[in-house]
């Protein structure tokens, strides 16, 4: 992506959710002359938080801007708010030669579940592209949408995290994510129309 | 990116509902092993088979690993059988039939469908062959499956063929009389058979299909039943549209299923993907039943008042999920009532809320007929024939394909419960009322003519 001027930042912040988060983030960066570039927010049992690109045409006055976001109206806003400069290049590093894959963890929650699946990830090249976990009563759910190398034998891989899953009482399962486009999409999958 | 209630809402219906794709049925055209010489038929039967489904079962393996998602069943459909007998008698029958059977064994599939012979019109020398082979051929070999179609919507229906297949029927079961008749599970009888069904007793590769295709059979009955359930839970005052939208709604999951790995699966193999047969098919496991979900649409016995009402409305939302779902939809596509095979309409036949007229009158609003029915052993052949009849005349008339796959169990009563196994499950052997009461009709022979195409009241 390119921003539409030349002096770029990643916005990072964070808020109890209300009302009116983002209109208050977009006032401060069109009050600095600056853009939007792109933006993703979630949240996260009442915890807002907001990722931006935006960029400025002259370089950002950082403190007058952090201090219209923190104190608008010399009232606090309650936000936490990161902000560090863009670099195109930390773009995109997006594993080469993968398939996307959905994995899936049911089980008893106990602390270092995510760890353990993620250790394992990790230490195959699998890029975790989502994650969504939640506590359901004493249940997690892990769900991660994760880009498998092609060189991994997805038998095999199933096995390692079956067999790592069955030590805690996890019930675990690779994917491929055409089931899940096809069952609920209109279209039948990426890739899928080909065959 | 997907979202994270859709992911949920699939594992739920793959894994908590226990969907799979009940079938991958490849067909493989054996018309050019064709000749004179039995033996180098054979020969080249087994050879054929294996080029093509040798890699069959690893093939679904491989793919329902990948999407998790089981395939239960790997199965084969010739083109008609009858086309290898011509010029051939009753020992090239047996012969041929022990050859399939034993290239489906190497194939390590459990069913081999298209020892079949048409005769709407008919009966040629080879057809005739085959039929008259057919007591010999299901209960001499395990995996072989017959069909013979004996009535279409352009050529009406055969009587003779309908006479001769009451005789048949009879004789199947008296030579499988040690497994309560449990030849005549394996034989279909249709109106206007399907050329791509993928479903046995009756999938074969008909005329006009290619040389090798890959045709799936996808079912679910349990996962349209707990979608309606928990439907209902949520909002118990649904009308019946309401859950008409919703069985659609499973029914296009349920189809994608199919077809992602129908696609692949041809991939694998190198052979074109054929079609979808979106039917709701039972297993005998509670809950994958298609009676079941008449009971949550408010049938509380099977076969009372309401019951063709209801399975009309499921049919017809099926295909209309299925339909938007995927363009690749053939076979028999609607829903299944094949009674030893659903326990929910087996423990209604054994109750006697559900007979036999209750069942033919379902079968004109939902694929496919009177399937999986057992029926006293001494029931004349004319009354067998007549119910066929019956049966066919639904299917010509209203231009749909009907079937009977009907058990006479040898010695059985009624009342008395029969077990085929596995997937054939058990049924309560039915009263058929009026037995004998046919024959003059049946006897008269010859062919009901096609029925007229207009005037449609």
């Amino acid at each position: 992506m390119k921003p539409r001027f030349e002096n770029a930042y990643v916005l990072n912040v964070m808020a109890d959710d209300r009302p009116g988060i983002v209109a208050a983030v977009s006032k401060a960066v069109v009050g600095a002359g600056g853009n939007i570039d792109a933006c993703s927010q979630t949240v996260l049992s009442g915890y807002f938080t907001l990722i931006m690109i935006v960029s400025f045409p002259r370089q950002l006055a950082e403190g007058p801007f952090l201090a219209a976001l923190m104190k608008p109206d010399r009232r606090e806003s309650g936000f936490q708010v990161q902000i560090r400069p863009f670099l195109p290049e930390a773009e995109a590093p997006a594993v080469a030669d993968a398939d996307n894959f959905v994995v899936t963890c049911f089980g008893p929650d106990t602390p270092g579940v995510i760890y353990r699946f993620s250790s394992l990830l990790a230490d195959k090249g699998i890029n975790i592209v989502d994650l969504y976990g939640q506590l359901d009563g004493d249940q997690f759910v892990l769900i991660s949408q994760v880009q498998i190398p092609k060189k991994w034998d997805l038998a095999m891989l199933q096995a390692d995290l079956e067999a790592l899953g069955a030590e805690q009482g996890y019930t675990v399962r690779v994917q491929h994510e055409n089931i899940f486009i096809a069952t609920n999409q209109l279209r039948l999958g990426r890739h899928a129309e080909q065959h | 990116m997907l979202r994270t209630d859709e992911i949920l809402a699939t594992i739920q219906m793959l894994h908590a509902e226990h969907l799979d794709v009940r079938t991958v049925t490849l067909g493989v055209n054996l018309n050019d092993c064709a000749g004179p010489d039995v033996d180098l038929i054979c020969r080249k039967i087994g050879q054929k088979v294996a080029r093509y489904a040798a890699n069959l079962v690893p093939a679904c393996e491989k793919v329902a690993a990948k999407y998790g998602v089981p395939v239960t069943n790997k199965r084969l459909a010739i083109s008609p059988a009858a086309t290898l007998l011509a010029g051939h008698g009753a020992g090239a029958a047996m012969a041929i039939a022990q050859a399939l059977d034993a290239a489906a064994a190497a194939a390590g599939v459990d069913l081999v469908g298209g020892f079949t012979a048409y005769c709407e019109k008919g009966i040629a020398a080879a057809d005739s062959v085959l039929i008259g082979s057919l007591p010999e051929v299901l209960s001499g070999t395990e995996r072989v499956c017959a069909s013979i179609n004996v009535a279409s919507r352009r050529a009406g229906i055969n009587m003779d063929a309908v006479a001769l297949m009451g005789r048949t029927i009879l004789a199947v079961a008296a030579a499988t009389a040690d497994r309560h008749g449990f030849g005549c599970a394996k034989l279909c009888v249709f109106a206007n058979a399907p050329q791509d069904n993928p479903f046995m007793a009756g999938a074969h590769l008909g005329p006009g299909e290619p040389e090798a295709v890959v045709n799936v059979g996808v079912s679910g009955p349990g996962v349209v039943g707990s979608a309606l359930r928990r439907k209902l839970e949520l909002e118990p005052k649904l009308t019946l549209g309401e859950l008409a939208e919703e069985i659609k709604i499973t029914a296009f999951r349920v189809t994608r299923v199919g077809e992602l790995i129908g696609r692949e699966v041809a991939a694998e193999l190198g052979v074109p993907f054929g079609i979808l047969d979106l039917s709701l098919a039972p297993t005998p496991a509670v809950g994958d039943s298609v009676g079941e979900i008449l009971k949550i649409l408010g049938i509380d016995r099977i076969g009372a008042p309401g019951s063709t009402a209801a399975i009309a409305l499921l049919t017809d939302a099926v295909k209309k999920g299925g339909a938007f779902a995927s363009s690749s939809v053939g076979g028999l596509s609607g829903a299944f009532i094949p009674v030893s095979e659903d326990a929910a309409l087996a423990e209604a036949a054994a109750k006697g809320y559900l007979v036999l007229e209750k069942l033919e009158a379902m079968t004109s609003v939902c694929s496919v007929g009177l399937d999986m029915i057992a029926i006293p052993g001494d029931t004349p052949p004319e009354t067998i024939a007549a119910i066929i009849a019956d049966e066919m005349a639904i299917g010509v008339m209203n231009n749909k394909t009907t079937g009977v796959r009907i058990i006479p169990v040898p010695g059985g009563k009624v009342g008395q419960t029969v077990a085929f196994g596995g997937l054939f499950g058990s049924a309560p052997i039915m009263e058929v009322r009026n037995a004998g009461a046919s024959g003059r009709f049946v006897g008269f022979g010859g062919r009901i003519p096609a029925p007229i195409q207009s005037l449609n009241n």
